[in-house]
């Protein structure tokens, strides 16, 4: 029979269990247990752990092969697009496109944290980025699928395809060429499904041609082929590689505040080998972006013993399991970053985290859990510390968490813009309400079409 | 339906020494054949040597009896009781965060293979998957029908009590805060953005060319006939402005 707590501290009541009659305990110190032990955090959540598989390939390759064979387009990032290169987890070179941009929203975030899309937007017409928000554009429908298995290989590919041939011809329009603007993500879980659904399409000649079929027939087909995005960008990467220019833009010091990420699951976890990485960020442990933008404006990030972890949205979960989404939320999640690294906010970088993890505080405090930290996306925060307005850009009035705390730490008078957005609402009221670009080029076919002419360069 | 004095194996596989009659091997076998026919499933699965990796990531192994190690060893295995026993309760707990595909040094993916245990589950019309999703029929209608998954509509306080009193911390109209949103296309309510009338209904090409409406008829008739007379109206009224374009 064992006794012994696993740490020379034979309190009763406080044993190991379920290891056998062979098992003794080692009585070690709590201190000789830690050493014992640290291998492990030194190892496990780190990038070593998403390194060491055997077969590993860059799905662009077979992308660039079928191109030669003339079995799709490819959908290029080119000069137009002023890209950007980054490494990714394998050191492999990655495009990044940083302008004549399409937005590929996302429906969370647009239903339910408006600000998320908006601050995007709002840094882009700060840099005189040149980028499309239209109607015609389906969600990535990968949640409901996750969510329920409703949907299969076919339907994701086909929206995928969909979705990025109305990004490539967009532009005509406004009386533009095909392929002027570049289809940016902003959802996480679109960005992993899309990714990996890239991959299905570039290995299965069957998919292709199932699809091709499907394309055809919604008159979606380039030349008679498919057409396949270069890269697959989410809105992070592009906020990532824009850092040190956002930061020209920066009024507000936020050397003081003490930030925590949390890196979303389908950002970096679904198809690893394309997430970025940066030796200088986190010794280049830590994904990239979101860290990278942070450390930049000032801010100082602190690692957290579960930072690896997922947020517990669920995806179904979120919808008819709450009570794991809210427990995993506030205990491997908001409470270690408040207790542990003494937090000022959480900031993440997709839809699904930072509803659940903003949404999930207030329930804490019945069953005894109190936790209060702000959360934000990082495109809010770059806004934010840019001058964005809190509430008529950042629209933080949607957030449940108590984002009037970060605000104060900033030196932001909350009160009197939660006041100047407040009178504001009556000119929206009376149709007066302000816009981040022309709302005639938010159709570009179909009934409410208006041909507007392209003014700029 | 439940038993008290049986358990869940005895209940849905069927208990050797008993008289109750095990599920038809057929129908385990045609289960698992249609598991095994996504083009997905030779990625996902490459071996296992049961180091459990996966299952000590897995955050939805923290709270509920799953274990992604046991879904990867009953498909390698092809332990075809067990592979329906997991299809009835287990299958439904994983968080699909992929954490467990992106640790495994084998390069299985036990989150995708849970979604095709669950595709099969709906396609195999198991109770399971009917109960389980039923909640989650309102999201599944916005989808199908709109384009979007979530709506402004649907994040309200009476439907999520628990979110507590500041999902709105500036008291308005829902219509008002929304077109306080400087981006035209989110000024909706009933949608997360507006969708075209033709994005909409080149969606529902797509969902009837693959075979997602069939699914969706198994597991909810009712929600199945309301989308598609959804469908059929958005349709009429896109042929009614082409046909009007054609006049001009």
């Amino acid at each position: 029979m064992t006794t012994g707590n696993g740490n020379g501290d034979n309190k009763g009541g406080e044993r190991f269990t379920g290891h056998g009659a062979e098992w003794t305990d080692a009585n070690l110190s709590q201190k000789d247990a830690q050493v014992a032990t640290v291998w492990v955090e030194q190892i496990v959540n780190k990038r070593s752990m998403l390194t060491n598989k055997d077969r590993v390939e860059d799905v662009r390759d077979a992308m660039w092969e079928l191109e030669k064979d003339g079995e799709i387009v490819v959908h290029r990032i080119n000069d137009q697009h002023q890209p950007a290169m980054v490494k990714t987890l394998y050191g492999w070179d990655k495009k990044i496109p940083t302008n004549q941009l399409w937005h590929h929203k996302s429906c969370g975030q647009c239903g339910n944290i408006p600000g998320y899309p908006a601050s995007l937007l709002w840094l882009m017409n700060k840099m005189d980025i040149r980028y499309l928000d239209e109607t015609d554009q389906t969600s990535c429908t990968a949640w409901n699928y996750h969510g329920s298995g409703i949907g299969n290989i076919e339907s994701l590919a086909a929206v995928f395809l969909r979705n990025f041939h109305q990004a490539y011809v967009s532009a005509k329009a406004q009386g533009l060429p095909e392929g002027y603007y570049y289809p940016l993500v902003h959802c996480g879980t679109s960005f992993g499904n899309y990714k990996e659904v890239r991959g299905y399409l570039l290995h299965s000649a069957k998919l292709r041609d199932r699809v091709k079929t499907i394309l055809g027939k919604l008159g979606r087909l380039v030349d008679g082929k498919l057409l396949i995005p270069e890269e697959i960008v989410h809105y992070s990467e592009w906020v990532h590689v824009m850092r040190d220019r956002i930061k020209e833009h920066q009024v507000i010091d936020c050397s003081n505040i003490r930030a925590t990420v949390h890196p979303a699951c389908h950002v970096y976890k679904m198809v690893p080998e394309d997430a970025i990485y940066d030796d200088d960020i986190l010794e280049g442990n830590r994904l990239a972006v979101t860290t990278g933008v942070l450390e930049t404006l000032g801010t100082q990030v602190i690692d957290y013993s579960t930072w690896y972890d997922c947020c517990g949205f669920g995806f179904r979960h979120i919808i008819s399991e709450r009570e794991f989404t809210r427990s995993f939320a506030i205990d491997r999640k908001l409470r270690v970053a408040q207790e542990e690294a003494r937090a000022d906010m959480m900031i993440g970088h997709d839809t699904g985290c930072i509803t659940t993890l903003d949404k999930n505080q207030w329930i804490g405090a019945a069953v005894g859990k109190p936790v209060e930290l702000p959360v934000l996306a990082d495109c809010q925060f770059a806004a934010l510390v840019c001058g964005a307005h809190p509430y008529k850009i950042v629209q933080s009035h949607w957030h449940a968490s108590p984002t009037e705390h970060l605000f104060d730490k900033l030196g932001i008078d909350w009160q009197a813009k939660k006041k100047e957005f407040e009178e504001y609402l009556k000119d929206v009221e009376a149709g007066r309400g302000e816009s981040l670009y022309d709302p005639r080029l938010m159709i570009t076919s179909g009934p409410g079409y208006k041909a507007v002419e392209h003014k700029g360069d | 339906m439940s038993h008290s004095s049986t358990s869940r194996i005895q209940e849905y596989i069927g208990d050797p020494v008993s008289d109750t009659p095990p599920v038809a091997r057929e129908q385990l076998e045609e289960i698992f054949q249609d598991i095994q026919a996504d083009l997905r499933f030779d990625h996902e699965l490459n071996g296992c040597l049961n180091c459990g990796i996966c299952t000590a990531t897995c955050p939805a192994a923290h709270y509920y009896d799953f274990s992604p190690r046991e879904i990867v060893q009953l498909l390698w295995t092809e332990n075809l009781e067990g592979i329906y026993d997991a299809m009835q309760e287990k299958i439904w707990s994983c968080a699909q965060c992929y954490t467990c595909a992106a640790r495994c040094p084998f390069g299985n993916s036990p989150g995708g293979l849970v979604m095709l245990m669950r595709e099969t589950a709906i396609k195999h019309g198991m109770e399971s998957a009917k109960s389980v999703l039923r909640p989650f029929s309102r999201v599944m209608l916005k989808l199908i029908s709109t384009g979007n998954q979530l709506s402004p509509d649907m994040i309200n306080p009476e439907g999520f009590a628990d979110w507590g009193p500041n999902v709105s911390k500036v008291d308005a109209p829902l219509t008002t805060l929304r077109k306080a949103i400087p981006m035209p296309t989110l000024h909706t309510t009933k949608t997360a953005w507006e969708v075209n009338l033709k994005t909409s209904v080149e969606l529902y090409t797509i969902w009837e060319e693959t075979g997602v409406l069939d699914s969706l008829e198994t597991i909810d008739e009712n929600l199945f006939d309301v989308i598609l007379d959804i469908m059929d109206e958005k349709r009429d009224d896109y042929e009614d402005w082409m046909d009007e374009q054609d006049d001009d």
